[in-house]
């Protein structure tokens, strides 16, 4: 569902308008009110399933909803709007030393910065947004725009705990999308091409047809590529940014109520952009996994979908499994591990390509 | 051309933070992340307690004890039973002797899994905490059995115990030993040699020998630095003569000796040998006797004072008492072995980055309501 | 260079472990659940019997009770509590053990024992209580308890009083007017006893 289509589609359906800038206007604004849905339902979703995925984990049952009066539904089902409710109606507290201007801006510029990454995933086959020809090297580009906002908020909150946070997600984010980008290479050169359509068609077929299963490097490309994700969107074992144990909350510390939760639909909203690209660059997108089967455009949602969540729940398990590490271990891991695999990656990746592509 | 140094900022941890253990507060003196300088702060606890016990009698003080080390009550009562009874002379019924050791052990696990699971917690483990807390509360059911409280128990008195154990306590105590000694490999597995946990522990905050004994550091601390020293073995009170269980020193297995991860091992090491302690312990639990037998009518000490020594689960727990013959003390001192663990953090911590002081400060396993009192 | 590839050997190894734990932990949740939904499960309170003359003798630590009838005012719970929450006004009754009508006084318990004197007041502040049992041993009378304790076929275990207001926890156990009709009760009989 590209603009340029809709804008097709809204000219035949609504004649007396026709090459109206109007209808422009609706075609842009409709898919953007989509995908605040998306992102919206997304997060609800995650959150309910973080808090389950949890417990589950620490032999607890979570959310539950039992009893007489106000409750959350079956299983804690109404949970997350329950919270949602509850941040909406708190108080909005702005430190009276805050940079006021700065204070308030910095939620909705990291939560801009997850949105316009959204806007390039492959949804499906003719459902995404902007089809660019350069698409995966878009998101890579403006997937680091959120550390601005980080920053500004460690910065503004006028807080050392704030400051803390921002200036270590800002050395973090930053380092890693170098590994995070060099896998992404490796795609590429099999491909040849940086369209997200067409790294998908590039893998259509069955299970193995995919970059994952095609050559051992790639898969090593794919678990870097997922460690780094895991690192770029701050959780455990990389949630050095808001280490809740070290630092209270990180470069959050000082917002509350609505402001506080952008960050978190941001932050959900990133998990969604991290496993997008690697479902789409790794796991053969909206493609079904069994050949010729299962392959009309609505499968394809689901499958997209469902890969996504799949990766979304190793990430959670890695969460709640895993101690967080330091920063300096933090940079270790990248600068000494990652990268030189990844650059070692991208080598074997062309040899294998020469004998046996 | 020379290293470039910023100004050091001065970063104030606490009194309310996630992980100073209760409302310590600390002082840190930060160049970006890299800490050069700690001055606690305490006192934000204090109850006065040892002026309490002055305007108390000698049983009332039992309750006050329990408060000091909120975490090890049984411990910190054992402790104080003990002293006075040594200071009036009481021979204590052996049935007495062996419960006495008996909720002592089961506690010293309580407060090590909870030493390890915050421990856990303050490098980000969520899981262990959880696990480990779900075991202890267990260990508590236990308690609420035997003395009907969950946390402050005042079950230990001068020259008895409360109330005698249940019936099927013993049953229950097997049990739980049974089910619990598989957990501690899964400790193991999900926590102690993960890598990541190791990375952020071993080689950390390191504590020599030397310094540790040059500042009073007791118990699992010390032990932890390779020094072999429990007064369960060297100085036995009560009946730990009787039991046959090793003292596990740090040996610097994946890092130094006497680092974070050393004395993190060192505790869990001590949890088996409390095992160990507790079977030998219910097997010998005589059948009869009156637990209430060797209760003084009117605690009156003759004149005189006393220094006596217990190992707690946090180190060498110890309480004078001077005495001038009134029902009340005439003066109690408690020697508390968190507040000189962490007297030793500013030594220790120089020169390590933030979350590693919050590492180091977790793995000295410090009890506000003990170091303040 | 061995140890490069031993570290990633052995965070590899010790990771997968940890996967593999929480995994088997998420699978068996049903097995191992430890939640209670609270309102409507609840612990099972301790049942126990220990070596006390009474059979059922629980042992569990919540309220603190009096039975006011069996109370014979020797304040030796006044005396044991060590942060002073319980406070006892007595006066002496005119004929040891009988029946007072005008306050509701009882003058023998039910033990037996007869009462020489009229409770006043007995005040209980739990927001003050440590919960120490302290009280309950010295009783001779037991009359003073934790619910559930030697009289747990009268009064349950109740460890749910939280209130409102703070001066909601003061407990009263004396019965009401006491005081004052006691003070009227002894008014005229004082010039006797001074002469």
């Amino acid at each position: 569902m590209t603009v340029d289509l809709l804008y097709d589609w809204l000219n035949e359906t609504i004649p007396f308008l026709s090459g109206n800038d109007l209808l422009l206007l609706f075609a842009i604004l409709i898919p953007a009110l989509m995908l605040f849905l998306v992102i919206a339902v997304n997060a609800i979703v995650l959150v309910y399933a973080e808090r389950k995925v949890s417990a589950f984990m620490q032999d607890r049952v979570g959310p539950m909803g039992q009893g007489v009066g106000l409750h959350a539904g079956k299983w804690g089902m109404l949970q997350t709007i329950a919270d949602a409710l509850k941040l909406i109606s708190k108080e909005d507290i702005i430190p009276k030393l805050a940079d006021r201007k700065l204070f308030i801006m910095a939620p909705f510029i990291i939560f801009v910065g997850a949105f316009i990454a959204v806007i390039a995933l492959p949804f499906g086959e003719s459902l995404i947004v902007a089809d660019m020809n350069i698409g995966i090297f878009y998101i890579l580009a403006v997937s680091s725009f959120g550390v601005i906002g980080l920053i500004l908020a460690g910065w503004s909150s006028n807080n050392k705990w704030s400051l803390y946070g921002g200036m270590r997600s800002a050395a973090q984010i930053i380092s890693y999308e170098i590994p995070a980008g060099l896998s992404l290479v490796t795609v590429i050169m099999l491909t040849g091409t940086l369209s997200m359509q067409g790294i998908i068609q590039y893998q259509s077929g069955g299970i193995f047809d995919w970059i994952v299963f095609s050559s051992p490097f790639s898969f090593i490309a794919f678990i870097i590529y997922f460690i780094a994700g895991i690192a770029e969107t701050n959780r455990t074992p990389f949630d050095i940014p808001e280490a809740e144990s070290e630092l209270v909350g990180g470069f959050h510390t000082e917002y509350s109520g609505m402001r506080w939760s952008f960050f978190f639909l941001s932050e959900y909203a990133n998990m969604l952009v991290v496993n997008g690209v690697a479902v789409t660059a790794f796991l053969g997108g909206w493609q079904s996994p069994i050949s010729g089967y299962f392959n009309t455009a609505g499968w394809g949602i689901f499958w997209f979908i469902s890969k996504i969540l799949v990766l979304v729940f190793v990430m959670m398990w890695v969460r709640w499994t895993f101690p967080r590490l330091r920063v300096d271990q933090l940079m270790d891991i990248c600068w000494k591990y990652l990268l030189p695999i990844a650059l070692m990656n991208i080598f074997g990746v062309g040899l294998w390509t020469l004998i046996f592509g | 051309m020379g290293v470039i140094h910023g100004e050091e900022m001065v970063l104030n941890i606490g009194p309310q933070h996630p992980s100073t253990h209760g409302v310590l507060r600390l002082k840190v003196k930060t160049d970006g992340e890299v800490v050069s300088d700690i001055y606690p702060v305490i006192g934000y606890l204090h109850r006065s307690f040892e002026k309490h016990c002055e305007n108390v009698t000698y049983e009332q003080v039992v309750p006050y004890t329990d408060r000091c080390d909120y975490i090890a009550s049984m411990n910190n009562n054992l402790g104080y039973a003990v002293t006075v009874e040594e200071l009036m002379g009481i021979e204590v019924p052996e049935k007495v002797e062996y419960i006495r050791i008996i909720v002592a052990e089961f506690n010293r696990i309580a407060s090590h899994l909870l030493a390890l699971g915050t421990y856990g917690l303050d490098v980000g483990a969520f899981t262990p905490f959880l696990y480990m807390f779900r075991d202890r509360e267990r260990i508590l059911d236990m308690f609420e059995m035997v003395c009907g409280a969950r946390l402050l128990y005042n079950y230990i008195w001068v020259g008895g115990v409360s109330h005698d154990l249940p019936k099927g306590f013993v049953e229950t105590a097997y049990q739980f030993l049974d089910y619990f000694e598989p957990q501690v490999t899964e400790y193991n597995n999900l926590l102690t040699y993960n890598k990541i946990f190791v990375e952020r522990t071993a080689d950390v905050g390191v504590l020599p020998p030397d310094v540790a004994i040059n500042y009073g550091v007791t118990g699992p601390n010390l032990r932890a630095s390779g020094v072999k020293w429990d007064i369960r073995k060297d100085e036995p009170y009560s009946i730990y003569d009787k039991f046959d269980f090793d003292v596990p020193v740090g040996q610097g297995e994946l890092g130094t000796i006497g680092d974070c991860w050393d004395r993190y091992w060192v505790r869990m090491r001590e949890i088996e040998e409390s095992v160990k302690i507790l079977r030998q312990a219910l097997k010998g639990l005589p059948k009869d006797g009156d637990v209430h037998q060797a209760i003084p009518k009117k605690i009156r000490p003759p004149k005189g004072s006393i220094y006596k020594r217990t190992e707690s689960p946090r180190g060498d727990l110890a309480y004078y008492i001077t005495s001038d013959g009134k029902p009340k003390p005439y003066r109690l001192k408690m020697r508390s072995p968190a507040f000189t663990s962490l007297s030793v953090l500013n030594k220790i911590s120089k020169g390590w980055m933030l979350s590693d002081v919050i590492a180091i400060l977790g793995s000295l396993d410090i009890v506000l309501g003990e170091i303040d009192r | 260079m061995t140890r490069y590839f031993q570290n990633i050997w052995e965070t590899i190894t010790t990771l997968l472990t940890g996967f593999g734990i929480t995994w088997v932990h998420m699978m068996k949740i049903k097995k191992n659940n430890v939640t209670l939904q609270y309102p409507e499960e609840k612990w099972p309170r301790p049942e126990r019997n220990i070596g006390f003359n009474h059979d059922d003798y629980n042992v569990i630590r919540s309220r603190l009770t009096v039975d006011i009838n069996d109370c014979i005012g020797c304040l030796k719970c006044m005396r044991a509590c060590p942060v002073g929450c319980i406070h006892i006004d007595t006066v002496k009754a005119d004929v040891r053990g009988e029946d007072i009508q005008e306050v509701g006084h009882v003058g023998i318990t039910s033990n037996g024992s007869k009462k020489a004197m009229v409770v006043t007041r007995f005040d209980i502040d739990m927001t003050e209580c440590c919960y120490c049992n302290l009280c309950t041993f010295p009783c001779p009378e037991e009359c003073i308890f934790m619910t559930g304790g030697p009289n747990a076929d009268r009064h349950h275990i109740d460890y749910e009083f939280s209130e409102y207001d703070r001066s909601d926890l003061i407990y009263r156990f004396a019965k009401k007017g006491t005081q004052e009709k006691m003070t009227e009760i002894k008014a005229p009989k004082e010039p006797k006893v001074k002469a």
